[in-house]
């Protein structure tokens, strides 16, 4: 038994030793989880990625009207302001007329909180450092060597690798560091949306399953009660 | 009204034996009446394997089995089919519960000696079942075709590939190709779909059929045989239905609750139910930093990554000898009836070594399954090999220490 549990001690250490929770070259990735609830911040998470990813990144396998059904999007922003050109039907997938695969690299954007998870896009997004090495100008704590540009420098301003892991910030941008942090909050969740569209009706009505299934056993537990007083 | 009906059920029991079979299986057939959790999940698989059967016929409709279309189309299920993504996490979900279940309903017979005479082909049948369930959950991951999909489907067909001799041309014939790719796709859709399905149908017959042959067992190991009423029902036995179809249904209702907790609010359950990379479509030229295999599988993967050394002056590499002591992980659950020499059946009235046995089996199990899904290093490598040991053990020395250990006397009745 005392084998056993020092065994287990072991094992406990171990894991929290081998550090897997690294993220690039930071020691664990900023918190965030995040909310497909909020239809707001889902609107404007769509507005920073139209405004600063689309051109390069597509959404391949998000159709443009199940966009506009779950973010209430008027149908003439939707065509005027989003799709802009006439020959994309609101049914098509969001891409842009952009090739199946980047020439520039950039990857499909559709999944991919669902492959890196939503933590590290969102330290990602906000750890762009300037770094005259690189063939962008800028580099990354958490992916290093990134070929992706810094193109949120204009709205958080640019900032210095001051010791390892450490970044400080040396202009300002449009946006205070609050209102940038949660501006990329609403792109996390608008990306984590377009991972799942499921996920607003799944969390919404899972409690409703739930709550079924409750009742349910309730019920049967009565019915059981009766049973097995027969037979004690 | 009453008379009709018996005047129909006398016209199909002349062609059909189906009131027979009716009070043979369920109105007359005795079970104990004293069982602990530890007897619910067999109906529990029952049900898991029906959320399976169900659920996996509803993605068939719109799953497509080539290279180019499956990736393609699982996101298709998920996003434009009505309720397909709920089909889908049923299904992965099913696929974990099963193997849960599968793991407590197996410990359940190791604990109370469900598979001592005359119940061993019950045992065999259910541990063909294990086998089955473990190809049918590998062959069903490669079909989302995904990184994690491609890559642990690599790692376990390149096992095939280190038996010496025929090894690589096995691989090769068992892929249909050089490589693994969607020829190796399409022949897995068909076997996750229709064989393996097949065979896990006909083996629960068989398993149940034996089981109602020899009866069910108790946490005593009492054989309730033995005092019977003046119906000649066994007096420490009720009728299976409705006395234990009744008890099993709260039971499935607090599984479902669990079950839809997890399909609603963590269907990839942290990563250990549908991996991160399997979001990503399978790609032969970029390998996941790191291929682990979902979770049911970790105690096995872990034993087979333990194995770091072969018998190089028989010509056996590491990777050969793991794959052997892999495969008999899980083939001495197979010959566990004839390891066991005790007199009695339950736990409860085995001697101490049969109790550390099992506690020791257990931790390895549990331990074995954390190291599987986590990268290798020196010291997890040290743990894994100890808890192989710890693994294999209990049933190796099981014949010398259930023979000599002194038991405590079974009571007569329950």
């Amino acid at each position: 038994m005392r084998f056993l549990i020092t065994l287990l001690i072991f094992i406990t250490l171990d894991s929290f030793a081998a550090g897997e929770n690294k993220c690039g070259s930071l020691e664990k990735c900023d918190e965030y989880s995040a909310t497909v609830h909020d239809t707001y911040s889902l609107q404007r998470g769509l507005g920073i990625y139209m405004n600063y990813c689309s051109s390069c990144h597509t959404l391949k396998m998000q159709r443009w009207n199940r966009l506009q059904r779950d973010l209430e999007i008027p149908e003439t922003i939707l065509l005027e302001d989003l799709i802009k050109t006439p020959d994309t039907k609101a049914s098509d997938f969001i891409t842009f007329g952009l090739p199946e695969v980047s020439p520039i690299g950039a990857p499909d954007l559709t999944l991919r909180t669902r492959v890196r998870g939503e933590d590290w896009i969102y330290t990602y997004l906000r750890t762009f450092y300037n770094d005259p090495n690189q063939p962008s100008g800028t580099n990354n704590l958490v992916y290093e060597g990134t070929s992706m540009p810094n193109v949120l420098a204009g709205l958080q301003g640019s900032q210095e690798l001051v010791g390892k892991g450490k970044l400080k910030q040396t202009t300002q941008g449009t946006k205070t560091k609050e209102e940038f942090d949660e501006s990329m909050r609403d792109l996390v969740n608008f990306l984590a949306y377009v991972a799942e569209p499921a996920r607003v009706t799944r969390e919404k009505n899972g409690f409703f399953v739930i709550l079924f299934f409750i009742v349910f056993t309730a019920v049967m537990w009565l019915l059981y009660r009766e049973y097995a007083k027969e037979i004690k | 009204m009453s008379d009709k009906k018996n005047s129909f059920m006398s016209w199909l029991d002349r062609r059909l034996p189906v009131t027979e079979n009716l009070e043979r299986h369920l109105t007359k057939h005795p079970v104990p009446k004293k069982v602990n959790f530890f007897y619910i999940f067999g109906a529990l698989l029952m049900v898991v394997f029906m959320v399976q059967v169900v659920t996996g016929i509803w993605l068939m409709m719109f799953y497509t089995n080539t290279e180019e279309g499956a990736f393609a189309s699982v996101e298709y299920i998920m996003r434009d089919v009505d309720y397909g993504w709920l089909m889908r996490y049923m299904h992965s979900t099913g696929a974990s519960a099963f193997f849960l279940l599968m793991y407590f309903h197996m410990f359940r017979g190791l604990l109370y000696g469900s598979y001592q005479k005359p119940k061993e082909l019950v045992w065999l049948f259910g541990c063909f079942l294990l086998f089955l369930l473990m190809a049918e959950g590998f062959l069903g991951y490669v079909l989302p075709w995904g990184q994690m999909s491609y890559w642990a489907a690599n790692v376990i067909l390149s096992l095939f590939g280190a038996i010496p001799f025929i090894g690589p041309d096995l691989q090769v014939w068992i892929q249909g190709d050089y490589v693994l790719s969607g020829i190796t796709l399409s022949r897995f859709f068909a076997l996750h779909v229709v064989v393996v399905p097949l065979l896990m149908i006909a083996l629960v017959v068989f398993h149940i059929f034996a089981l109602h042959e020899v009866g069910a067992g108790n946490p005593e190991g009492v054989d309730i045989e033995k005092h019977r009423d003046e119906k000649g029902m066994p007096l420490d036995g009720a009728p299976f239905h409705p006395y234990k179809t009744f008890s099993a249904l709260p039971a499935i209702g607090i599984f479902f609750i669990v079950f839809f907790a997890i399909v609603f609010f963590a269907p990839t359950g942290g990563g250990y139910f549908i991996e991160k990379p399997n979001f990503e479509e399978a790609d032969f030229l970029k390998t996941p930093e790191h291929i682990a295999p979902v979770w049911y599988y970790a105690p096995f993967y872990s034993i087979l990554r333990a194995v770091t050394f072969g018998i190089p002056f028989l010509g056996i590499t590491s990777k050969f000898l793991g794959f052997i002591i892999f495969a008999a992980s899980i083939a001495i659950l197979f010959v566990v009836p004839w390891l066991d020499r005790s007199n009695v059946q339950s736990i409860r009235y085995k001697g101490i070594y049969s109790k550390v046995a099992m506690v020791l089996f257990a931790a390895s199990f549990v331990t074995l399954g954390y190291l599987g899904t986590k990268p290798v290093n020196e010291m997890r490598t040290l743990i894994a090999q100890i808890c192989t040991v710890f693994y294999f053990a209990p049933f190796i020395l099981m014949p010398i220490y259930t023979k000599y250990e002194k038991t405590k006397e079974v009571p007569d009745r329950l």
